[in-house]
């Protein structure tokens, strides 16, 4: 012990160095700089630059995943909800809304009842959440095909190809989004009274609800975040894409759950934080980019992301031992 | 003499804890007779014996998937990899079975596949500590990656007698089921049979008992991923050729029949025998509603409204006490 590590200063330093979310940040970077050698034109500003915008899209959708699984819950219809708002949205677009805010405002205060649905489901009814969302997948999958008959539709919405194609002062609009959500998330889990109430009720539901957290409201809204979440990276999929289609959302429901992990957020709830799934779902990009990259099979690049993600949470998503 | 009457006061037990097990599912068996009677008296077909057969036929893949999931929920587990562990045992038993290996060989490869696939699970799952959600969404892809490379696209064969023989006019599986399950019933018999809901009710207080824990979790995962693949061979056989993604269905439906029966999720609550109900049930509600007429898309709606009523009404009783 030397009298540096001592003081306050250094032991906050070596407490940064040992979390979770600097060894999910750490594992990035060394990914990128090995894989920038390997692979000529990985490094380039312009491609590192499109990961993080796809990696925003992942980050968008687990941040509200991060809610949920750090209130002991999980969201299995983020998929769905994803899929939802880049469907709905199309057919949601009026004539005397030119700037298509209206109609993303109404997608997205749709997909935040579907959450709050979920959380109904929950909190009053005590269904299991992976069973409530699970059963609410199905349904919406349902609800989809008969909406929207398994044709692509093209969004014409001027804010949603705005958010998609966007550069103001070279960055891309998607990412300047994610970087805004991230700050409100960040703010709202660890400095508000709602942010704890949140990891209380994870930690020890009981316990919580004894010390007067309002279970019921708090899942509603926590699962109400994550419908709302999910809509955003649907609208900002809708607008890098252009075109929505049913099965546009289901990569992201191994991807937002992987990220929160991978992060260091334990799926058994009440302990995590945002700050490691944003390098969680830059990692993720930056996985199925470097597969794409060796250009194998069907088979075999799902058999490398399936490992991969393995492996990665081997490094960093262990639960505790019990005894 | 003591250790005999203690025997003897065990064996006398065995009938009471039984019925106490019981209690949780009995409205759900009453309610899987009330489907039955109806579907009985929709489809008068069912009492023939090619009409049982047949209906047996849909049932059996989703009661070995179920089972599949409710051994991994007893010991505080749970798959969501069951979907593409079914599609596996398909494509291999539909490429290996009309080959050199035959059918002995292909069903040896089936089994093979399933129990090393679930003891690689339960391993890393246990003593690697890692959440057991995110171990088979990613072992999912693992799965289904492998499936894809035996069998890139739908093909390969089944010998067309085992086909007559699992999905012909018989009964047969109807009987498979039922040596099945006499077969659980002596697997909780064993060491790990009985460790199995010591470690899925209370794993420190069961490890500090001496309770093999961990042999107990693993064997389970081992025994579930046997069951999956044993699943995708039957459905091979029922359709004759194999498919890599035949099985994606089965991931929800396992979990579903699997609460519906009463499984919990935190692990040592609940019975085999409710959760072959409620895979009964589901099958039943699935084939009513196909013989009704339904959209597979306007299933799929249902589907999710009634797992959830079924689920939550149950759970919202318990609360009104």
């Amino acid at each position: 012990m030397t009298a540096w590590n001592d003081s306050a200063g250094g032991k906050r330093a070596s407490a940064i160095l040992k979390s979770r979310p600097f060894l999910t940040l750490a594992i990035v970077a060394a990914v990128w700089i090995v894989a920038s050698f390997v692979s000529r034109g990985f490094g380039a500003y312009g491609h590192l630059r499109y990961l993080v915008e796809l990696g925003a899209v992942i980050g968008l959708v687990a941040a509200g995943q991060t809610f949920v699984v750090v209130a002991g819950g999980i969201d299995l219809s983020v998929a769905a909800i994803v899929t939802v708002s880049a469907i709905s949205l199309p057919l949601l677009s009026w004539q005397a809304d030119p700037t298509g805010l209206v109609s993303v405002i109404a997608v997205l205060a749709l997909t935040t009842a579907i959450g709050v649905v979920n959380g109904l489901g929950v909190a009053l009814l005590r269904v299991h959440p992976m069973i409530m969302t699970l059963a609410m997948a199905t349904f919406l999958q349902g609800l989809l095909i008969i909406i929207a008959g398994g044709s692509a539709v093209t969004a014409e919405n001027p804010l949603v190809h705005w958010l998609g194609n966007a550069r103001p002062a070279g960055i891309p609009a998607g990412i300047i989004l994610w970087i805004a959500v991230s700050t409100v998330v960040l703010t709202v889990m660890h400095a508000t009274p709602f942010g704890a109430r949140i990891f209380a009720m994870g930690a020890n539901p009981l316990a919580a609800s004894l010390s007067g957290v309002p279970m019921t409201s708090t899942t509603l809204a926590v699962y109400g975040i994550s419908g709302f979440t999910a809509a955003l990276a649907g609208v900002l999929v809708l607008g890098m894409n252009g075109q929505g289609y049913v099965g546009i959302g289901d990569p992201y429901l191994l991807a937002s759950i992987a990220a929160v992990v991978l992060g260091g957020t334990s799926i058994l709830g009440g302990l995590g934080t945002y700050a490691g799934t944003i390098p969680g779902a830059i990692l993720l990009v930056t996985i199925t980019a470097l597969i794409t990259v060796v250009n194998a099979s069907p088979g075999w690049r799902s058999i490398l992301f399936g490992s991969l993600i393995l492996g990665l949470l081997l490094l960093s998503g262990r639960e505790q031992a019990r005894r | 003499m003591s250790i005999i009457r203690s025997a003897k006061s065990a064996g006398a037990l065995y009938w009471p804890v039984q019925a106490h097990r019981n209690i949780g599912v009995r409205a759900l068996f009453l309610v899987v007779l009330a489907f039955l009677v109806a579907y009985g008296v929709l489809f008068p077909g069912l009492f023939t014996a090619s009409g049982f057969g047949k209906f047996t036929q849909s049932w059996f893949p989703l009661a070995l998937v179920a089972m599949a999931q409710a051994i991994l929920m007893l010991t505080g587990g749970i798959s969501l990899a069951i979907g593409a562990t079914v599609s596996l045992g398909a494509v291999i038993a539909a490429t290996t079975m009309a080959g050199p290996l035959g059918v002995a060989g292909g069903a040896a490869a089936v089994a093979l596949a399933g129990l090393g696939i679930g003891a690689a699970t339960g391993f890393i799952v246990v003593k690697l500590r890692l959440p057991a959600i995110v171990v088979t969404l990613a072992g999912s892809f693992i799965i289904g990656g492998a499936a894809l490379l035996i069998l890139p696209r739908p093909g390969g064969a089944i010998p067309a007698w085992l086909s007559d023989l699992l999905a012909g006019d018989t009964p047969a599986a109807f009987l498979i089921l039922v040596v099945i399950v006499l077969l659980w019933k002596l697997y909780l018999a064993t060491p790990l049979g009985l460790s199995l809901y010591a470690a899925g009710e209370n794993p420190v207080g069961a490890y500090r008992s001496g309770v093999p824990v961990d042999a107990a979790r693993v064997a389970a995962y081992a025994i579930s991923g046997l069951l999956s693949t044993s699943a995708g061979l039957f459905v091979a056989a029922q359709t004759g050729s194999g498919d890599p993604v035949i099985g994606t269905a089965f991931t929800l439906n396992s979990i579903a029949a699997a609460v519906l029966g009463g499984i919990g999720f935190l692990g040592g609550q609940g019975t085999m025998r409710g959760a072959l109900a409620g895979s009964l049930l589901l099958s039943l509600m699935i084939s009513v509603m196909f013989f009704l007429g339904f959209t597979p898309v306007a299933q799929y709606v249902a589907q999710g409204l009634i797992i959830i009523g079924a689920v939550a009404i149950p759970q919202f009783r318990k609360v009104q006490q």
